[in-house]
């Protein structure tokens, strides 16, 4: 019984890229036939050439990129603190950090929308950069703060008194020690910062265009096929980085969940 | 000449003078025990010493020049903690180099050092496992090796073995004194374990409430320690109380003979456990009592007799037979193992 | 040397929470107060403050808005509870065996972005997707028209079964995460007492999993509640969520109508925080009463 569960969950899961796969690679499918009569790759050789998708690629690409990296360098200090210090007005901090994992991005988007508007930003990459760390950063501390709670500093001690200075000590010891956790923080980021459709429309004001901005308004209009292809494109990254991180996200999986 | 002294250190944590104006003095190329019950501040020590940690007062001071001013990298004392601590990500030979490679020392020498370190803990070969694959017992020594390489001059124990099984503890302590002899580093150990102060220092230093409340050679200390705490640390149960006169301490039991015929006045005395005899009949020092329990423990019989409203242990020689509960005995004290202690 | 040493140190507590929380203090906070201000008649370029709840007011005077709240509610709240107890029930299943493919395929969904399900969704449900085909083939139907609406209906059902289908897999890792990290020595220690399973169930292993299964459902709520592009790809325009309500009015020409939907993101933070409150309560209860316990 357990086994045929199991395998249910292991197909359903799965399941979207085969659908994906079957509608992109599909050529004039109608509907009684229970599969494709043809099939070419055009859906995807269409879309390669389409300059919509190869700047929207290399948007949402550089986006990412930089949504990660500065929730990273921005998010460990504040995770170290909160991981393995206890201060007055903690409990503070965590909620201030807590408040944009629930608040509906609607909520906060309009307001900044009239605010980065004033401070010409709306518009700008830079200004959806800022918008998506509004939501990354405190997955990222909380991410970390959870990793941070369970490193012994007493690793970095026994370096000092190995002669290494505090210069060194970070390169050499702390972030060698944390990276699995730093390396599946930076992936929550990036998927964060890939997957988000409203602060991008408030944010971009029609300027910046992401694959999610593409895919959604190719939904309405597009064929199966090119909505198929698109998908796959814009699953692709998150795909390969999730089976390559696959072994440390075990671990650290509990660890984001347990902060709430 | 005297290496590491400490002078008048203290350490307050949340109002409490966790190390109280504490002076000790740990001789050049010897191991001195620091011996303590837990909670008693021990790691704080070593940990100022390393400059982990500031003291609130006091100085630390290694051949005559203050510590207290330099970071821990540039104080060279080494650190070994209860957990081994090798860097995961680091290869076993890595983690040896670590030191060195701090100091920026070439290659060649490196490597060279490392050999000769793995050698020196009869871990030959070893450079390329990880630290993951070795025994808990051999991980003790790479760090060993870790902390030695780098020629500290001084090392700092941190209950190094307290969390291996008796039989690799024992092969260690062996090791550590060897390796330490050898290369003469002046070493500090601190450690809640009896047998492995004796075992492993030269000088042990009983630490109790923030004080060093005695510090001896390990035969001193045992077999003649100079107050009550200190010789219920060393397992002395027994202590007698009485008016001393001419070579007799009158106790509320009886009299026994004591050492000393000038000693008057109220007075403390003690005796170890394994120097008490048990007798059938009445004599000289003997006083009368009655055996509450027996224990064999192999090496020894633990006789537990009732003298009074107090409780006295001995121990016999473990081929004595036991004796039964309720039987009559006579507890005999040799005047030449009573001590004096202050009380 | 020593002297910006000692000052680093000693500030380092401050320095190290600093940037994150201007990032956060200057983005997200000031993003929802900002909407806050205007909602209240806060108008920087026509003139600044008006103070009125003239936005309030009109928007409680439409039932466009008391439908479209209470379809919100309907949705995220069936979708929550449907979410928590299928993780509940699979995390239990699963907790058994320890299987990395389990963990593996569960985290697998992250990879899928909320947008993306939702096309597979309309892909694989709609009257003329993957399934409908199926059925034709197999002679259960004969028109598109026949397929039951399973997306785009009334009752928000298509939206639901997203919710559920994506966020099944979050809850049970979460649930899986705590059954896995507690000792299984409680539940021997149980069932030595005489525990039956559903006992053992209700007094050992549900105590431990509520905390983070209700910190994972507020999560999981405050999504579904405010999310924007799953209801408007799989709902239809009659009734719609209260996000798709508040963006169109936010996108009118009209001043006033932006402001009314400023409004709405009010609400919608509302709501969402008495929910976070909701939940906290909930747990925070749950907490004393195991400090009395023991």
């Amino acid at each position: 019984m357990k086994r045929f569960l199991r395998l249910g969950i292991y197909a359903l899961l799965l399941a979207p890229l085969g659908l994906f796969a079957l509608y992109a690679f599909s050529q004039r499918w109608f509907f009684p036939a229970p599969f494709p009569r043809a099939w070419d790759a055009s859906a995807f050789l269409r879309l390669l050439h389409n300059p919509r998708l190869r700047s929207a690629l290399g948007q949402s690409l550089l986006l990412g990129g930089a949504v990660s990296l500065l929730s990273l360098v921005l998010g460990f200090p504040a995770a170290r603190a909160l991981g393995t210090r206890t201060f007055r007005g903690r409990e503070v901090v965590w909620f201030l950090f807590f408040l944009p994992t629930v608040l509906p991005p609607l909520a906060i988007g309009m307001g900044l929308n009239v605010l980065f508007l004033r401070l010409n930003l709306a518009g700008t990459l830079l200004g959806v950069v800022l918008a998506h760390l509004g939501p990354a950063l405190p997955y990222v501390i909380f991410t970390l703060a959870g990793v941070f709670r369970r490193y012994d500093p007493n690793f970095e001690h026994q370096a000092r008194t190995l002669g290494l200075g505090e210069a060194r000590l970070f390169w050499r010891v702390t972030l060698p020690l944390v990276l699995p956790g730093v390396l599946v923080a930076g992936l929550f980021a990036f998927l964060i910062s890939w997957s988000q459709y409203l602060l991008t429309l408030l944010i971009g004001s029609g300027q910046v265009i992401t694959l999610p901005l593409l895919l959604f308004s190719t939904v309405s209009g597009g064929n199966p096929a090119t909505i198929a292809a698109l998908s796959l494109i814009f699953v692709a990254p998150p795909v390969l980085v999730i089976a390559l991180t696959a072994r440390w996200l075990d671990d650290q999986g509990a660890a984001i969940q347990e902060q709430f | 000449m005297p290496t590491l002294t400490l002078h008048a250190l203290t350490k307050i944590y949340a109002g409490r003078r966790v190390i109280d104006s504490l002076d000790l003095e740990a001789p050049d190329r010897q191991i001195t025990a620091l011996l303590g019950p837990s909670g008693s501040g021990k790691s704080t020590i070593l940990k100022m010493i390393a400059g982990l940690e500031t003291p609130d007062g006091g100085d630390i001071r290694l051949d005559g020049s203050s510590l207290l001013g330099l970071p821990p990298q540039r104080r060279s004392a080494v650190l070994m903690f209860q957990k081994a601590y090798l860097f995961p990500f680091l290869s076993v030979g890595e983690n040896i180099a670590f030191g060195l490679r701090a100091r920026r020392l070439p290659k060649a020498h490196i490597r060279a050092e490392v050999r000769r370190m793995l050698e020196l803990i009869g871990l030959p070969g070893t450079e390329k496992r990880r630290p993951a694959s070795l025994s808990g017992g051999e991980q003790q020594r790479v760090a060993l090796a870790r902390a030695l390489v780098v020629q500290p001059r001084l090392l700092l124990l941190d209950e190094p073995l307290s969390s291996l099984d008796t039989a690799v503890r024992r092969e260690l302590q062996v090791a550590i004194r060897d390796v330490q002899r050898r290369m003469g580093i002046t070493t500090i150990l601190v450690t809640h374990d009896l047998d492995e102060a004796m075992a492993m220092s030269d000088r042990m230093a009983l630490l109790l409430k923030g004080r060093v409340a005695a510090c001896a050679s390990p035969k001193e200390l045992f077999q003649r320690p100079p107050c009550v705490e200190t010789a219920r640390f060393v397992g002395v149960t027994a202590f007698w109380e009485g008016e001393a006169a001419e070579g007799w301490l009158r106790t509320p039991f009886g009299r026994v003979r004591i050492p000393d015929e000038a000693v008057r006045g109220p007075r403390v005395y003690a005796i170890r456990p394994e120097h008490i005899r048990l007798r059938t009949a009445p004599g000289e020092s003997a006083l009368p009592g009655v055996v509450r329990a027996c224990l064999y423990r192999g090496a020894y019989l633990e006789v537990q007799v009732g003298v009074g409203e107090k409780t006295v242990r001995a121990q016999l020689p473990g081929s004595e037979d036991p004796l039964p509960a309720g039987a009559q005995v006579y507890v005999h004290l040799p005047p030449e193992h009573l001590f004096p202690v202050a009380a | 040397m020593g002297g910006i040493h000692t000052m680093l140190r000693k500030h380092a507590l401050f320095l190290s929470l600093a940037p994150a929380l201007l990032v956060t203090g200057a983005l997200t906070l000031s993003g929802a107060l900002y909407g806050l201000a205007q909602s209240f008649g806060y108008l920087p370029l026509a003139g600044g403050w008006e103070f009125s709840f003239q936005a309030y007011r009109n928007l409680f005077a439409v039932r466009e808005f008391w439908v479209a709240l209470g379809f919100s509610l309907w949705v995220s709240a069936a979708s929550t509870l449907l979410a928590s107890a299928a993780a509940l029930s699979l995390g239990l299943a699963l907790s058994r065996r320890k299987a990395a493919g389990d963990t593996f395929i569960l985290h697998w969904n992250l990879a899928f972005p909320h947008l993306v399900w939702a096309v597979g969704l309309l892909l694989a449900l709609s009257q003329s997707g993957l399934l409908a085909r199926w059925a034709a083939a197999l002679g259960w139907i004969d028109a598109p028209a026949q397929f039951p609406v399973l997306v785009r209906d009334r009752w928000g059902l298509g939206i639901i079964l997203h919710y559920v289908s994506k966020e099944t897999p979050f809850l049970t890792l979460v649930v899986l995460a705590v059954l896995r990290s507690q000792a299984e020595g409680y539940q021997l220690v149980a069932q030595n007492l005489g525990a039956s399973r559903f006992q053992r169930l209700r007094w050992v292993v549900w105590p431990q999993v509520r905390p983070a299964l209700v910190s994972g459902a507020l999560l999981v709520f405050a999504y579904d509640f405010g999310a924007y592009e799953v209801p408007a790809l799989l709902g239809v325009r009659y009734p719609r969520v209260l996000a798709a309500l508040g963006l169109e009015y936010f996108l009118d020409s009209d001043l006033h109508r932006r402001t009314e939907g400023m409004a709405v993101g009010v609400v919608l933070a509302l709501v969402v925080l008495l929910a976070a409150l909701g939940a906290q309560r909930f747990n925070g209860d749950e907490a004393d009463e195991r400090g009395a316990r023991s």
